[in-house]
Order: C-alpha cells, then structure tokens, then sequence
C-alpha cells in the first residue's frame, strides 16, 4: 500500500498531523490501535501553564521565550519561540473547525472547573464547559445535578469548593426510567453508557422537565458531562427548555466529549480523503540508509505500508509509544533513541504528585522532529504528541499544545520540503 | 466510656486481635488499643502463608510441630480466611537432592504429612513450577488472608465484650511503684487523650514492643528483620511453591485471592526505619531472580507492587549480644523477669500461632487475676467461617454471580450482612475486584472504617490489577457521603491513598505498572487537579 504520509498513531497528535497533511493534498494514511488520551480528557486543552521552575505562566506566548532559556530540548524549543505563538493559533482554529468548537487564547490562559471544584489554567475548554476568566463563576447560585447511583462524578467536592468563594450551591440528584435500564448492569453505570440514553430527545426533555420542576431560583445548572455522546446541542436544548444557562464539569474516564471530539476529527481526516486503520498495530520496519522503506502492521501482515514520509504519534507509555522494561525505557517500532535516566532509581520521585522523572523521558529528535537512531537522524521519520521527551505534561501544564503543536510543525517540515 | 478494664491489650495485629478474642470467650473485660488500623504492621505484610510447618521441620521442630497443630486448627475456625491449597518444596537441579529425604523425616516426626511425588506429577499439579525441577514432596500448606483473620477476630471479640479502639496511640504506660495500673492515650482523630486503667496490661506491640516496654521502664532486646515481597498481578500458581532446601531468601511463592506473593528478603533494620520502609531495586532484582526458579513465568508476569514488612526477633534473655534469636513464642512475665506487677509483653513466634500466642497469654492472665475459664479458642469457630459457604451463596441469589462469589470470598457466611438490596448498591465501585456500592456501605458503617486504606483492607478496594486508579474516587466520594468525613478530609485522604499505592508501586514500576501510574497521574493530578499541596 502506497501513501505519501503514513501516521502511526490516531490521537490528538496524529489526527491533527493527518488532517494538515491530507488537506494539503497528501495522500494519508493513520494507522491506530484504538483508544486515545482524548478518551479521558477533561474537556480543556493545555498549552503551558507553568515553566519547568515551577513559576506560573499567565500568557503562553509571552512565556515561552522563558520556556525555551530553561528548557532547550522542550519540544517548544525545538518549534521556535517566533513560530509558536502562530502555530498554537492555527492548531486552536484547525480543532475548532474540525473537531468541535473550543474556545480561548494563547494569549491569556483562562480557567477550567475541574471535578474537585477547583479552578485550573488552561489554553482551550470545549463548548458547554464551566469556564471562567478569574477564578470565580459567573453565577452567584447555581444547582449542581448529578445522575443517582453515578460513582464517577462527586458534585460534593464542587460544592464545597465553591461555596468558599461565597457561591449558594444545592445539590440534586435525577432519576428516570432510561436510567434504570443503564444500571441493571453493575458495571453500566459509566458516563458514556448514561450519554447515551441523552442521544434520544424524549430522556434530554424529561431531564429538562425534572431539573426545571427542582431547580428552584438558581442562576445556573451544573451537571456532569454526559449529555449526549452523538449530539452536541445537549448542554444548547437542556438550557432551552429549562430557561436557564446550563454548564458541564468533567466527569472520571471515560471522557464523552472527548470521544466525541476523537470521532469529530476522525471523521473531518476521512472527509479530506485520509484512510484511518482502526484497530490496526504497526509491528515492524524496513530501513535503508536514512530512510525508513516500509512499514508492517498485525492486520496487514507482510504487506506493507510504503510512504515518502512516516509520522510516529504512538503517545507515551500508557499507550505503549513508550516500553518501560525494568532496565531501561524503549521506542518498540524503529528502537529510536530515547532520552531517560539509566539506573531505575532514577526513574522516579516518592511522593506521587511530585514531578516524576519518567514522565519527562521520551524519543530525541533534532529541530525538525526528526527521530534518531544511534545519533544518526532518519531522514523521513518525524515524532510528535506525547513520545517526545523533554517536556513534563502535567508539572507544565502542555500535554495537549505539545502533541497539537509537534503535530502541526512536523506537517509542516514535511509539506515544505518538496 | 468505662474506662477500668480487666485487661489492656497494646496491639492491633494477630496477636493482639487473639489475645482480645480470647480474653473476651474467658469472661475477662478487654480494650484493645492499636495507634493505627488493625493488621497494619507485620501482621498485614507477610506471606499470608498457612505454614505446615515444612520449612522448619529440619532447623526447628518445636515451631513446626506449632504450625502443623495450629495449621489443623485454623481450617476449621477460619475456613473463610484460609485456602487448603497444599504446598510443594521441590528441588532443583542447583539443589541437593539428598536433602530430600532428611527434609520428608524430619516433616513426618514432626506430624507434617509429607508425600514424594513424582516430579512429571509435580507438574501436572502445578504447571507453573519450575520444568527442570527434579524432586518434589507435597505438604499441607495454605494460604491465609491476615487481614480477614485479624478482623474476625475483632468482630468476635467485640461480640464477647471487647472494646477496641483503632487509632489510639499510647503515650505513656501508669505506674504505681512496681506495678502498671493503666495507660495514657491519645486519640489520633481528635487529638484528645485519656487515661484507662486495668489490672494487666499486655505488651502485643510487634517490633513497636520494644519501644512500649521502654516505656514501662523495662528492656527487651528487639531486633527488627526487614522482609520484603511483591505481589504478582495474577494468581500464577495454586499450590503453595517452596524450594526442598534450607530455608533462604525469596524461596516461597503462595497463591492468595487473586494474585501470587514471593517472598521473603531478610535483613536487619534500624529501629528508626520500621516505621517507614521502602523496598529497595537490588531487593526487587533478588525476589524476581529467585522467584523464577519457582516458576518461570514470573518473568512475565505484572508485578502490582513491592511491600516490606519487619519481624519482631526476640534475642534471648542470656544473650546480651542479641546473637542468639529465637523465632519462638516468647511470653514475658514482667513481674518475674523484673520485678514489675501488671505487665506482660507478648512477642516473638508467628502468625501462624498467633492463637496458640493469644492462648499462652490469656492462661497466663487468668492466672494472674485468678480466673479459672479454659481456653475455647482451638474449637469455637470465627465469625465468617460458621455457616455453609453454599448455603450463604443460596441466600444471595438474587446479587450478580461474580459479585457473590467475591463476596463471599471476602466475607464468608458474613456476606449476608454485605450484600447489595438495590441495583445502586450493586453498582461496582472497584470493577478489579468486584466491590460493589453496598459493600462499601456496609465496610463504612460496621467495620472501623476512617479512610481509603482502611477501607481497601476490608473490602480489597484499590487493590486489583488498576491499583486504585478510578476506585479511590468514588470510594471517596462514597466515604464522604456517608458523612465518615468533610471533603477536604476526603481529598487528603484520596491523596494519601495514592501516595501509599505508590509506594508500593514504584520499586515496580514499569511494564504494565508504569502504564497504570501514568494514567492514575494524568486522572488525578490532570483531570481532577489534585495535589499534595495542604491547602490553607
């Protein structure tokens, strides 16, 4: 099988990379396993939230050329503090067209409401989220409902929280007959499965009925995000037919919206003409010289994948981009050269929340992302998203700019060189 | 609360759970007082190993005469924390192969039954052992949950009269001239302290022994023994795997719930570091390497986590050089030994004779305050083990299987008291290990309950192949709903819960395990932003 582009890896990162490709004319392919980190999103997107010193950032694009000085191997480094400001907002408007609608700045980081009802810094929130400029909401009474005998989403951490900065918060639980199908299974009771009886109009409008019999005078509602996996105007029809404004919070994995963004640009990649392998595991390579020649996968067994150029967008560890054995840390497919610590003590810090080494490993690659084997650059093999190393996602708050950005700029290196 | 008790027991592990049991079947009034959560210390980080008594029938018959009776005894009054999986102590082609023979004497004049086995028979009946092995003797080992056996012991003491007070540290030992008359506590929740007071108060401390009797002014020569394990993520094997030689480090591999144990390292510790012990990567390297001599295919098999426990070695009383240890029970008359009335130090000896240590003790208090009730601990059996597992699994039908079967698992003929009524209560908090809403529930309200550690040690919360990734969330918000604390409390504890699982995780952490703790960071600290900053 013949492409321009082959990507391995079907996540935010490879999507993003496909879709700039494919509607730049490539000929693409993605090949993918399954699942990606948009499965358990929190409905925001980071971009830098605070530098590798700890110092928090309010304005990523300002904040970068700070970044780059502390941290030269960060992948944002390697993209230029000049092109970055640029390439986030391309990255923002390329996902708000073709993955569903976000919103913010990489001029100004806002705030996402996150489950324990507290407010964290954030780059783009997807539509129908509790978002806020400051750190306070924009109501002063709100009603919070949460489905019964729903585990994954506590509204009592919200509350309390929220009460602290002088907001009048109710609780309430809804019941309904769709959803006492959901739980006959103990293992049912999960956002998505619950998202589901939302796709169906007539269980949204009794939902609306009862939040509209219980909510009293609040200003707003807040409810856990599972209001439809298909549809998109859940959190738009509930305000409607309640008459107030209603908001979403992130509930546990696994992430409705975030499935639903996946889908989006799945979908939005096959409309520009990229072919997507769903359920597909690149296993193996051919390599002459600098060049990678062929790629194997299980399903195609010895037929390959040829392409001028190949995109690795396999993520980290938890999707196996990254293989932690119990002496040293792997790329599995082209056994790229890979930045960690040698001992395993190193690996790690005690305390869990504490930046942990590993997290910052990943595969070395040159300016233009090129993927190194022995030191040497493979000339058509280019990394993005969450396998690169030299960045932590979460301490700085840029897994999402990271594998959107990488993404967009590898595209770019590889649509420039003709 | 009454605070005059007949008997003060300083201890929440086996022996201390034993000796309250006991003293509350003989009449006696008993407050246990443990400064954590019951089976925290040594009790709770061993092999669950229902010994025979094989591994000491040739270095030590006394003990292995101990096991083998206690091992008959604890089939029958803790069948639902024991399961009779047999044992075998194979030899392998680095092993002698004569010390078979002397090992199967020593075994049977020990009243161990021990039968050769052919070796290709060896391997029919545990296919996961060692292909290469070139001898075999089968033994009556087991394996036994500690955790469920302290707790039946709890409830049965209670039951019987006891109180019990978990998270009650003490302070200080009360002394009028030679003679202890009661205890200074702190409550560990609250911060208040009290006095209680008793005729006799008994040292069931561990390794912490030491420190309470230097607190009622008396020396006992303590030698704490670091031993280290790792949990496999599977069970491996269903028969107990011992190496036929002379007991050495990470030599057994037992079967428990659902997963494997190898076990142990052995090395000294100071006293300033039982109380925080981390397993090191050359002891993790050492249990792996030996562990697949036992079985193969532990090379690939998922390690969930790495734990250490520390045994309480007694040097003997003649020994000032503290060489001379004894792995015995050692009961210490106070009075006798120093001159000091009301004051008996439990330690030594194992869990597998935690009843016959409890028996030894409670005689001996019996004597001391001149009552004359014999112990009924060897017949009278635990709560959880007196009903018909089947009979329970009848009274259930209406809950899902596999939720029964865990259950009562778990719970023995006590499952009733556990099982889900609705389906929101059936509704699983932890999908690794079949815990529902309503077993939570029931865990919370009944069973001593004050965070997400304690919580997993009665109910197996957290401790599947996910480690606590979604599980501690909801159980949190369950323990918060129930009102057992605010949500503050609730996110500190769920921090806590996740520090301990990683504790244990990250001497193991890659492969599968560092896939696991990469997402439980980016749910926790990513989704949910938590921390482990305090807040203000």
């Amino acid at each position: 099988m013949k492409f321009d582009s082959v990507i391995i890896g079907g996540g935010l990162s490879g999507l993003l990379c496909g879709l700039r490709l494919a509607r730049a004319g490539r000929h693409c392919a993605i090949i993918s396993s399954g699942q990606s980190a948009l499965h358990f999103s929190s409905g925001s997107l980071d971009l830098l939230g605070a530098l590798p010193d700890g110092s928090v950032v309010e304005n990523p694009v300002e904040a970068v050329k700070a970044l780059s000085e502390q941290a030269p191997e960060h992948p944002y480094s390697k993209i230029g503090v000049e092109r970055f400001g640029a390439l986030a907002d391309e990255a923002a408007a390329l996902l708000s067209e073709a993955g569903g609608k976000v919103e913010g700045t990489s001029l100004q980081n806002h705030y996402r409401l996150t489950p324990m009802g507290t407010f964290k810094p954030t780059w783009l929130t997807m539509d129908g989220y509790v978002r806020s400029d400051n750190r306070v909401l924009a109501w002063k009474h709100v009603a919070l409902f949460n489905a019964e005998g729903f585990l994954d989403f506590y509204p009592q951490f919200i509350a309390d929280e929220l009460r602290k900065t002088g907001i009048e918060c109710e609780l309430h639980t809804f019941n309904m007959a769709a959803l006492e199908t959901v739980r006959r299974n103990p293992t049912e009771m999960r956002s998505s499965n619950i998202a589901r009886i939302f796709d169906c109009d007539e269980n949204l409008d009794e939902l609306a009925r009862i939040i509209k019999a219980e909510m009293g005078d609040c200003e707003a509602v807040l409810l856990p995000a599972l209001l439809g996996i298909e549809r998109t105007d859940g959190v738009a029809r509930l305000a409607e037919k309640t008459g107030r404004p209603v908001a979403i919070v992130a509930t546990l994995p696994p992430s409705v919206n975030g499935i639903r963004m996946q889908r989006a640009l799945h979908h939005a990649f096959e409309q520009a003409g990229g072919t997507y392998f769903l359920g597909d595991t690149a296993v193996g390579c051919e390599r002459q010289g600098d060049k990678i020649t062929a790629l194997y996968t299980v399903n195609h067994g010895n037929i390959p994948f040829v392409a001028d150029d190949y995109v690795l967008a396999t993520g980290s560890y938890f999707s196996r981009g990254l293989v932690a054995e119990h002496d040293c840390i792997k790329e599995p497919l082209f056994g790229l050269d890979v930045e960690a610590a040698a001992e395993r003590s190193g690996w790690y810090d005690r305390n869990f929340f504490e930046k942990q080494a590993f997290e910052g490993f990943g595969i070395k690659t040159d300016k233009t992302l090129h993927g190194l084997c022995g030191g040497e650059r493979i000339a058509n093999l280019y990394v993005v998203g969450a396998g690169l190393a030299g960045f932590n996602p979460l301490a700085e708050g840029c897994g999402a700019g990271v594998s959107m950005l990488t993404a967009l700029h590898a595209a770019d290196c590889i649509l420039n060189k003709q | 609360m009454n605070k005059q008790f007949d008997v003060i027991i300083i201890g929440g592990g086996a022996t201390g759970a034993g000796v309250a049991r006991d003293c509350a079947l003989r009449g006696i009034k008993a407050l246990l007082l443990e400064r954590l959560d019951i089976a925290t210390g040594a009790t709770g980080r061993n092999h669950g190993l229902l010994h025979s008594g094989a591994r000491y029938a040739v270095t030590d018959r006394e003990s292995a005469e101990e096991c083998i009776r206690e091992n008959m005894t604890l089939r029958r009054i803790a069948s639902h924390c024991v399961e009779e999986t047999d044992g075998l102590f194979i030899t392998l082609p680095e092993d002698d192969l004569g010390f078979q023979s002397k090992f199967v004497d020593a075994c049977r004049a020990a009243g161990i039954r021990a039968d050769v086995i052919d070796p290709k028979e060896a391997l029919r009946l545990e296919p996961s052992a060692n292909p290469q092995l070139i001898g075999a003797v089968r033994v009556p080992d087991g394996s036994i949950d500690p955790f469920r056996l302290t707790a039946a012991n709890i409830i049965d003491a209670k039951a019987h009269g006891a109180e019990v007070l978990t998270y009650h540290e003490v302070l200080e030992l009360l002394r009028e001239q030679d003679r202890i008359v009661g205890v200074r506590v702190i409550d560990r929740k609250s911060g208040e302290k009290a006095e209680y007071y008793a005729q006799i108060v008994v040292n069931a401390g561990g390794i912490w022994g030491h420190d309470i009797a230097k607190k009622a002014g008396v020396t006992i020569n303590m030698l704490p023994a670091k031993g280290s394990l790792l949990i496999f993520g599977h069970r491996v094997n269903n028969i107990v795997l011992n190496r036929c030689r002379k007991p050495a480090d990470a030599d057994i591999l037992v079967p428990g719930d659902t997963i494997s144990l190898i076990g142990t390292t052995s090395s000294k510790v100071p006293f300033e570091e039982v109380d925080n012990m981390y397993v090191t990567a050359d002891e993790v390297d050492l249990l792996l390497r030996e562990g697949m001599k036992l079985a193969p295919s532990l090379e690939h098999t998922r390690i969930l986590r790495a734990y250490a426990g520390v045994r309480p070695l007694v040097a003997s009383d003649d020994d000032p050089s503290g060489r001379s240890v004894s792995r015995g029970i050692v009961v210490l008359d106070h009075a006798k030994r120093d001159g000091l009335e009301g004051f008996i130090t439990i330690t030594g000896g194992k869990l597998m004779t935690y009843r016959l240590m409890g028996e030894w003790t409670t005689d001996l208090i019996c004597k001391k305050l001149n009552i004359n009730a014999a112990c009924v601990t060897a017949t009278e059996k635990l709560p959880g083990s007196r009903d018909d597992e089947r009979k329970v699994g009848r009274k259930l039908h209406a809950v899902p299987a596999m939720q029964r079967e865990s259950s009562i698992y778990r719970h023995g003929d006590m499952a009733e008291r556990v099982a889900a009524e609705t389906s929101a209560e059936r509704s699983l908090v932890c999908e690794c290990e079949e815990v529902s809403a309503g077993e939570v529930g029931y865990a919370i309200n009944a069973l001593d309950v004050h965070n997400l550690v304690d919580l997993r040690r009665r109910t197996r919360v957290g401790m599947g192949t996910c480690q606590g990734e979604l599980c501690a969330c909801r159980a949190a918000g369950i323990m918060a709903r129930k009102g057992k604390y605010c949500t503050r409390r609730a996110k500190a504890d769920l921090t806590d819960f996740l520090n301990e699982r990683w504790k244990g995780m990250s001497p193991v952490a890659w492969g599968d395990t560092l896939r696991e703790s990469e997402f439980t960071k980016w749910i926790y600290e990513g989704v949910c932003g938590l921390t482990n900053k305090k807040e203000e």
